[in-house]
């Protein structure tokens, strides 16, 4: 689960663009998919984030995620198709009393539903895939002003994500192995059962911040006036993009008050 | 006189999805009452090997029986009946606020009746040398300490198979001879004993036939004596023999034996040749 | 050239009944690679806390006494001053790398204390080199191998080029092989570079052949300190607190030297020794 939101280190035109670019796209991708119901426009955006996850060249890394989405698009997709009513009835779900009706529109309708969820998220995922999480955490601070301590926190609490789950996995097989179960229907039960678990994990975890707020404080940190290795800075291309990307969200939003890809 | 086997290892290869395999078509056969050491550079498959033995891994391919019976479908809390496991961090099991609770958490776990609990926890803690701290809390001992807590809970469940993985690490040398002590003292009461460590010297001197693992395979598996005499065998998995077994081994042009173990053979060795040439101290 | 003198140090955790530092006096010259070691509760963390500042400034308790280094009082300094002078690395590699890629975890520490980008850049090339892992520049820090990791940590230590490097049982999680790379990178920086070398260790046998000082704690208190040929040819102290001795060391004790053949502290050394032995 941790690999969905790690920086994936490709060559690529996409990975050379600025962090806030990237992110402008993503919110752009955002804005377009709410902006219409069309199943159409919505399926170009979709195909047209794929397009880009392929050019950064994390589209064969981001498979597993995509399949994934699919499931929940497919479940969306069902349930949007069985709520819309409106329009030409294909069939009904239940023969003989003419129960939950099916149309064409409703079959669209989920369509778009689907294509939006999986856009969105998927722009996002590709954001993540092709920035570096020091260059988000310098973006928030330079360009958006949070505090560096609160962009710092972020960024050290993702890198650890992966050694804590580590951790979770060698406490669970270790409490097993005394021949504990996690088990139980009684819900209060099951969460006692997960006590022999969690609390050395809360102990690890302390202990393990302590360390690491120990190592910092021998690196230095102490909240002052602080550099950094890597600037951000905007290129030609950086520029002419965001200038597009706006041009084209405001003149989508202008194309949707004049009515079209409203359904 | 040939031994029954306790734990049998049959062409069995392990991976983690769709990974490359860590353990790779390894077989092995351990008698009850033997004292084994797995060695290796990180990454051969040690743990990995170790975890099939309780049941926390299942092999992908080939077999494991313990006591005959193939192990493919028990689940962990069962085969734990037969073979204990003691982490290398104690700390990943620790959570009950006295050291005698701590030691009676797997005895609850397999139901025993009251009386039962408090005799072979008092039992454990004995035989660990932590009677006095039955009532402390865990935290307030040093890393050593906690180890014994961890061995003392898996003794209390009296199985017959007790593994240790590498219980000395992060311990002074102190320690360290305590728990390798209290391991000889549980072979010598009958208990097959299996443990991983980095450390030669603690294999040299405690156990008593060495498995050697480089990159999933078994490079190999004999008498510590006899898989120490091959240096350049070791070397493959980045091993060096302990300091004495390597100066007797760049003393063979003296007709020094290529195995010995521990200093005091050594000692020996140059007393009597010493007398023999007349020249000693 | 006296580097750093510790004089009548002392120091108690808060709560606790027993100082966990008893007058501790100790001198370390430039360019040595001492040893600590000492059974546990010795005191040998708290001491390496004293010298890289995260005693007092992280963790408190009664301080007494003077640390100076070049003359100047540690303890007036803060410890962003003092992590220019001293570089720390720990035990746990998992618990002191604090970046997703090598290279911004050796940017860390002169990014820290306002470096500007070029130079930031100079001190991560530089340091990369000391420890022999430029090519692994790029990496994410997950990937690397237990001795590369600690290597790293050295690394981001040394990135501000501090004159001291401090180092608390770097070894204790790593492999033979690990251990090894360990101490041949400090063996080269000590020896070809100059840096000062403090080490925490309880793997004797590594200090005793690359450390040209060895200093003995046991319960708060300096035991022995000295050249390892004389620390590891008292067997008897060494036993009583709880130290372990190396083997050839121990093997030449036995048979007896009195202080004529030098100890033998290698493999290669007590080879030496044995076939004078074998010979006469």
């Amino acid at each position: 689960m941790a690999a969905l939101i790690e920086y994936l280190p490709k060559d690529s035109p996409v990975h050379r663009l600025n962090a806030l670019t990237k992110f402008f796209w993503a919110l752009f991708t955002l804005g377009f998919g709410l902006l219409f119901n069309d199943y159409r426009y919505l399926l170009a955006l979709l195909a047209s984030v794929l397009l880009v996850a392929a050019l950064a060249r994390v589209l064969q890394n981001l498979l597993p995620v995509i399949s994934g989405l699919t499931v929940f698009a497919a479940m969306l997709f069902l349930i949007q198709t069985l709520f819309y009513n409106q329009g030409q009835v294909l069939f009904y779900l239940i023969p003989g009393v003419d129960w939950v009706p099916v149309t064409f529109q409703g079959l669209l309708s989920g369509l778009a539903m689907a294509a939006r969820m999986m856009t969105i998220i998927l722009s996002f995922l590709v954001f993540l895939a092709t920035t570096r999480t020091q260059d988000i955490v310098l973006t928030l601070v330079e360009k958006f002003k949070i505090p560096y301590d609160y962009a710092f926190m972020f960024l050290t609490a993702l890198r650890f994500i992966p050694s804590f789950l580590n951790e979770v996995k060698m406490v669970s097989a270790a409490q097993q192995a005394r021949g504990h179960a996690i088990e139980g229907i009684n819900p209060f039960k099951k969460i006692k059962s997960y006590a022999p678990v969690m609390i050395p994990l809360v102990l690890l975890s302390i202990n393990k911040a302590e360390n690491i707020a120990m190592a910092m404080e021998t690196k230095g940190y102490c909240g002052g006036h602080r550099t950094s290795l890597r600037e951000t800075k905007m290129k030609h291309a950086d520029y002419l993009l965001t200038a597009a990307l706006i041009l084209l969200l405001v003149s989508s939003a202008a194309a949707r008050a004049a009515g079209y890809g409203a359904t | 006189m040939s031994r029954k086997s306790l734990l049998k290892v049959e062409n069995l290869t392990f991976k983690y999805g769709a990974e490359p395999p860590v353990l790779k078509n390894i077989s092995l056969d351990i008698a009850g009452g033997e004292c084994i050491a797995v060695i290796g550079q990180n990454g051969a498959g040690k743990t990995t090997l170790a975890k099939h033995f309780n049941g926390m891994l299942k092999p992908v391919s080939g077999k494991f029986y313990v006591g005959g019976k193939d192990t493919g479908q028990l689940k962990v809390s069962v085969l734990a009946r037969t073979v204990g496991y003691v982490f290398q961090n104690p700390d990943h099991q620790i959570f009950h606020d006295t050291v005698a609770k701590e030691v009676a958490f797997g005895l609850k776990n397999f139901q025993l009746p009251n009386e039962l609990i408090t005799a072979r926890v008092a039992a454990a803690l004995e035989a660990v040398g932590l009677t006095a701290h039955h009532a402390t809390y865990p935290f307030n001992l040093s890393k050593g300490q906690r180890q014994r807590v961890a061995l003392a809970s898996v003794l209390a469940l009296q199985t017959e198979v007790i593994i240790l993985d590498e219980p000395t690490t992060g311990q002074d040398y102190r320690e360290s001879m305590q728990i390798m002590n209290l391991v000889k003292q549980l072979h010598q009461n009958g208990h097959t004993v299996i443990f991983i460590t980095h450390d030669m010297s603690l294999v040299a001197e405690f156990a008593q036939r060495a498995v050697v693992l480089c990159d999933g395979k078994i490079l190999a598996d004999g008498g510590v004596r006899s898989v120490f005499s091959q240096p350049e065998l070791l070397q493959k998995t980045f091993l060096k023999p302990p300091q004495i077994t390597a100066l007797a081994q760049s003393l063979n042009g003296y007709a020094v034996p290529p195995d010995i173990l521990k200093v005091e053979e050594m000692y020996e060795l140059l007393k009597t040749r010493g007398e023999e040439i007349g020249c000693f101290n | 050239m006296t580097l750093l003198k510790i004089e009548n140090l002392a120091f108690s955790y808060p709560q606790s009944k027993e100082p966990a530092l008893k007058n501790i006096n100790l001198t370390i010259k430039k360019g040595d690679f001492t040893g600590i070691t000492g059974p546990t509760g010795a005191g040998k963390s708290t001491l390496a806390y004293c010298l890289n500042g995260i005693i007092p400034h992280f963790q408190g308790g009664k301080l007494e006494g003077r640390i100076s280094l070049r003359g100047e009082s540690l303890f007036a300094l803060g410890t962003a001053q003092i992590s220019r002078m001293v570089g720390s690395v720990f035990q746990d590699p998992d618990a002191q790398i604090i970046s997703t890629d090598v290279e911004q975890e050796v940017a860390f520490g002169p990014e820290n204390l306002g470096f500007s980008p070029e130079k930031i850049e100079q001190r991560i090339t530089g340091a990369l080199k000391l420890t022999g892992i430029s090519g692994l520049r790029h990496r994410p820090t997950a990937v690397l191998s237990g001795g590369q990791k600690q290597r790293l940590a050295i690394a981001a230590a040394l990135a501000v080029l501090p004159e001291i490097l401090l180092l608390d049982e770097p070894a204790s999680e790593l492999d033979p092989a690990g251990t090894e790379e360990i101490f041949q990178v400090l063996k080269k920086l000590n020896r070809k570079h100059g840096i000062t070398i403090i080490i925490i260790e309880q793997k004797t046998e590594q200090l005793a052949a690359y450390a040209n000082r060895i200093v003995v704690l046991n319960e708060g208190a300096v035991v022995m300190d000295d050249a390892p040929r004389q620390v590891f040819s008292q067997l008897q102290a060494l036993k009583d607190a709880g130290v372990r001795i190396p083997q050839v060391a121990g093997l030449a004790g036995m048979i007896g030297i009195n202080n004529r053949p030098p100890l033998p502290l290698t493999v290669e050394e007590a080879r030496g020794f044995v076939e004078r032995i074998l010979r006469r």
